[in-house]
């Protein structure tokens, strides 16, 4: 029974997370968008991040999660290290409450989430504001939010359904050997 | 969490808390270098951004290709009214083309009778656009040429007919262009007929507004807007747009370049823009006061330039 956990396993999801990211970011930089928009399209990388992380902990480990995040400040001309640093907070907040919403629907997951999203939000803008760095208007940080929290939910279909990672159940977290 | 896990986690969790820890410090440190001295953390990004985004090209360029032709279907479906659209205004261009070459044989010969010389040193380099800024915050492209092909910061972009922005930030086969959308974008312009001075900044919106103005009624809508050469940032003359009124009065400018379709840009080279190389005099008047080491601080500064880079 050591299937759904066996080293090559992991560590090819491991490298199917980075893959993910690396293939988002691929697709922000194609040079179709070059007029500003008065919309802004979800942050696609924070939501599989969350998706994955609450789903399985250990395929989405904070390395990952920062060596990507990381990459995409840097690649999308963003202060580096700030949206990574709270991403990894946040996805860290969602693993270790993962446990009490493993029983709760999918409901009070997505909200944990959108609180979560909220958080980095404010803290993003509160930071680079008090650091006096040049932002973005706030409401398309805003539009951002929204539309991330609107996506979490067919995010979490394709990371369940395509990508195959979902919550163990607890029938396989007994067999590889718990002492529940 | 640990209640459903072997006993072989309840070790590793101290470890993994340790990884996050340092790995929470690590952003953190990096955060607070870039706010602290970010021009050298620039450098890395653009380093990054050399090493990375040129390797994505041979995927990009079909991708962006199929996106694009998906896109232009709907105007194929109306090609005939397109064509005859554009026969009309190809024979008003023909008659413009002709004022232009008569225009253009008389000036000659006028700048030939005050013996004028041109500037010989104001050539260009054709980039093709690799990448956008990939986020909707920042208003960027990624072009080909970089610092291989003598491409310098501050240097201006234009496509065919209007300026599109400035270069920051060059890597080895690449360059950034910070468009003059973008919200740290501000360039010194002239608006003409009245000859009036303005700022043209940026704000992330289509058309970027007009500042510092000294006299905002001598300005109509439609005025041609260039760039002033003040400071020299920019060569002076080239196209910026035309001024437009928003419905709330403010003055903005309709950019003369095609920001929907960036694929080719031209970096004009511009050798008069000052380079700071050394700490001024006002930081180190020691040097003034002693001669001799004036010209021995030269190499010196020269040399450790060339370390770092």
């Amino acid at each position: 029974m050591a299937s759904p956990l066996s080293p090559s396993r992991l560590w090819l999801m491991r490298a199917a997370f980075l893959g993910l990211a690396l293939l988002i970011m691929f697709f922000h930089l194609i040079p179709l968008e070059t007029v500003p928009r008065r919309w802004t399209a979800p942050d696609l990388l924070v939501a599989f991040a969350f998706a994955w992380g609450l789903r399985r902990p250990e395929y989405a480990p904070a390395l990952s999660i920062a060596a990507a995040m990381l990459m995409a400040d840097l690649l999308f001309q963003r202060p580096p290290g700030l949206m990574a640093l709270l991403v990894v907070l946040g996805s860290e907040y969602l693993k270790n409450r993962a446990a009490g919403l493993r029983e709760a629907s999918f409901a009070g997951e997505w909200l944990a989430v959108c609180l979560t999203l909220l958080a980095i939000t404010v803290l993003n803008r509160l930071v680079l504001g008090l650091l006096a760095v040049e932002q973005a208007q706030l409401s398309l940080s805003l539009i951002q939010m929204v539309m991330t929290m609107l996506a979490y939910p067919p995010v979490v279909l394709i990371t369940q359904s395509v990508m195959g990672v979902r919550k163990l159940a607890p029938s396989d977290a007994e067999a590889i050997g718990g002492r529940a | 969490m640990a209640k459903d896990r072997s006993q072989r986690d309840d070790y590793t969790a101290p470890l993994r808390r340790l990884v996050l820890g340092i790995v929470v410090l690590c952003l953190l440190g990096i955060f607070l270098v870039w706010r602290i001295d970010s021009p050298r953390v620039e450098r890395f990004r653009a380093q990054v951004v050399d090493r990375v985004v040129p390797s994505m090209d041979w995927a990009m360029a079909p991708v962006t290709g199929a996106i694009n032709l998906i896109r232009d279907f709907q105007s194929y479906q109306r090609l005939a009214e397109q064509n005859q659209e554009l026969r009309r205004e190809l024979r008003q261009m023909k008659a413009w083309k002709e004022a232009a070459l008569q225009l253009e044989q008389e000036n000659a010969r006028l700048l030939d009778l005050n013996n004028v010389r041109l500037d010989p040193r104001l050539t260009y380099i054709t980039g093709v656009v690799l990448a956008d800024s990939g986020s909707p915050f920042r208003q960027s492209v990624l072009l080909n040429v970089g610092a291989r092909d003598g491409i310098r910061d501050g240097w201006a972009a234009m496509d065919g007919i209007g300026l599109v922005g400035r270069i920051s930030g060059t890597g080895d086969n690449t360059s950034r262009v910070i468009l003059l959308t973008d919200a740290s974008s501000s360039i010194p312009a002239i608006v003409q007929p009245s000859r009036q001075t303005a700022l043209i900044t940026g704000n992330n919106t289509a058309a970027p507004l007009i500042d510092f103005l000294e006299n905002p009624d001598l300005v109509r809508p439609g005025d041609r807007v260039i760039t002033s050469g003040d400071g020299g940032v920019f060569p002076e003359g080239l196209l910026i747009g035309q001024v437009a009124a928003d419905p709330s009065g403010r003055l903005r400018v309709r950019l003369a370049a095609d920001y929907e379709r960036l694929e080719y840009l031209r970096v004009l080279r511009h050798h008069s823009a000052e380079t700071v190389t050394d700490p001024g005099g006002v930081v180190m008047p020691a040097t003034e006061v002693t001669a001799p080491a004036g010209p021995a601080l030269a190499p010196v500064t020269a040399e450790e330039e060339a370390g770092d880079g």
